[in-house]
């Protein structure tokens, strides 16, 4: 997600939040649009030629660990990819029933730890100039985070 | 003739047989004839009309927002996608509000005292760290700038990204993108926004173990 840095603020508050509001319909627009759009046709190709299916029963067992049907899988796969498009396979998934309410608390923390890492490959890791040897550490430890919060989550929700 | 020629060399770049093949499964996927296809539905998933989807219908006017229910594919997917602008902008207005007045700052000084003997870094760190919860781009920004100053060590930056990568950009990212979900969640929104926070702290402390044992040699010089 990219912020401007700000340069004159202005003091007032209301011109505060329309300069967040701003930001927020740039995201909105520029970000979440294209990538729920994106999103939707990609669960919906899913669906048509059977992968979901194939998917869900693939990852069945090991998502059913989490409390999850087997084609969440597609929600944490997408979310690895970007953030945005997984949240919008997770939302087109709950308008067709396969997630509930409480499927969607156990995969929202997951989604955001492991959210978009290979973008953030370049824009954190590459920029921080983090040596590449440890990339794959990184990486583990986000996915371990997922697991442990998916497992939290199973208790909570 | 002099047309074939400039087709040839659109660009610059030579018309080979991939750009050919690429015409023709544009053609086949604008033209329609995947679209109904009797008992091979799965080839609608190569028809461009079928993707476009359909919009929702008002089934129950009393409980249907705009966007209906029952829509599929790009329509549905823009409608829904249009819903969650008014959230994302109030969400970041108003987080725009409580950075100005200083919670950034707050929250830097909070997390100060746990940096040390969790994540074994120096509180001068903490801005960095905080700074990512907003911006990917701006945490990772500041914790280069921190080792280019040589203020941290390479063993430093490694463990500071980590708690970075995971979860990156989180407030922001989960306030603008997480609210499509938060009508549904079955636990308070605050939740898993607390849960990702610690988590932050595991991933890392894993990494610095990982680092204290593994590639222990690695570092030997800036012991």
């Amino acid at each position: 997600m990219s912020n401007d840095t700000k340069t004159t603020t202005p003091s007032n508050p209301f011109d505060i939040f329309v300069i967040g509001a701003r930001k927020g319909f740039n995201v909105a627009i520029n970000n979440l649009m294209p990538n729920v759009l994106m999103a939707y046709v990609i669960a919906e190709i899913l669906q048509l030629i059977g992968a979901m299916e194939f998917i869900g029963r693939l990852f069945g067992p090991l998502m059913g660990f989490f409390g999850l049907p087997g084609e969440a899988a597609t929600v944490l796969l997408t979310a690895w990819l970007s953030s945005s498009a997984g949240t919008g396979i997770a939302v087109s998934l709950l308008n067709k029933g396969i997630l509930n309410g409480t499927h969607a608390a156990i995969l929202i923390p997951a989604i955001f730890l492991i959210g978009s890492q290979l973008q953030y490959m370049g824009r954190l890791l590459g920029v921080a100039d983090v040596p590449k040897k440890y990339w794959p550490l990184l990486m583990l430890a986000s996915i371990i985070n997922a697991c442990i919060a998916m497992i939290v989550m199973r208790f909570i929700a | 003739m002099a047309e074939e020629t400039n087709l040839q060399t659109t660009n610059g770049r030579k018309v080979g047989i991939g750009a050919y093949i690429a015409l023709f499964v544009a053609i086949l996927f604008f033209s329609g004839i995947f679209m109904k296809v009797d008992g091979m539905k799965w080839i609608s998933a190569f028809d461009f009309t079928s993707l476009s989807g359909t919009f929702g219908t008002m089934k129950d006017p009393a409980k249907n927002t705009f966007i209906g229910a029952g829509g599929v594919s790009a329509k549905a997917g823009f409608l829904f996608a249009l819903s969650l602008v008014p959230t994302v902008m109030l969400a970041l207005g108003c987080l725009e509000i409580f950075s100005h007045y200083g919670a950034i700052r707050a929250a830097h000084k909070l997390l100060t005292p746990f940096l040390k003997p969790l994540l074994g870094l120096p509180g001068l760190t903490g801005l960095a760290l905080i700074t990512d919860l907003q911006s990917t781009d701006a945490g990772a920004a500041l914790t280069k700038n921190l080792y280019d100053d040589k203020q941290i060590t390479k063993k430093e930056l490694v463990v500071m990204s980590a708690w970075q990568y995971s979860g990156a950009g989180m407030i922001n990212n989960y306030f603008a993108i997480g609210s499509a979900l938060f009508a549904v969640l079955t636990a308070p929104v605050i939740i898993p926004l607390l849960l990702m926070f610690v988590l932050k702290f595991v991933g890392a402390m894993f990494v610095r173990f990982v680092l204290n044992t593994v590639y222990k040699e690695d570092f030997r010089d800036e012991q």
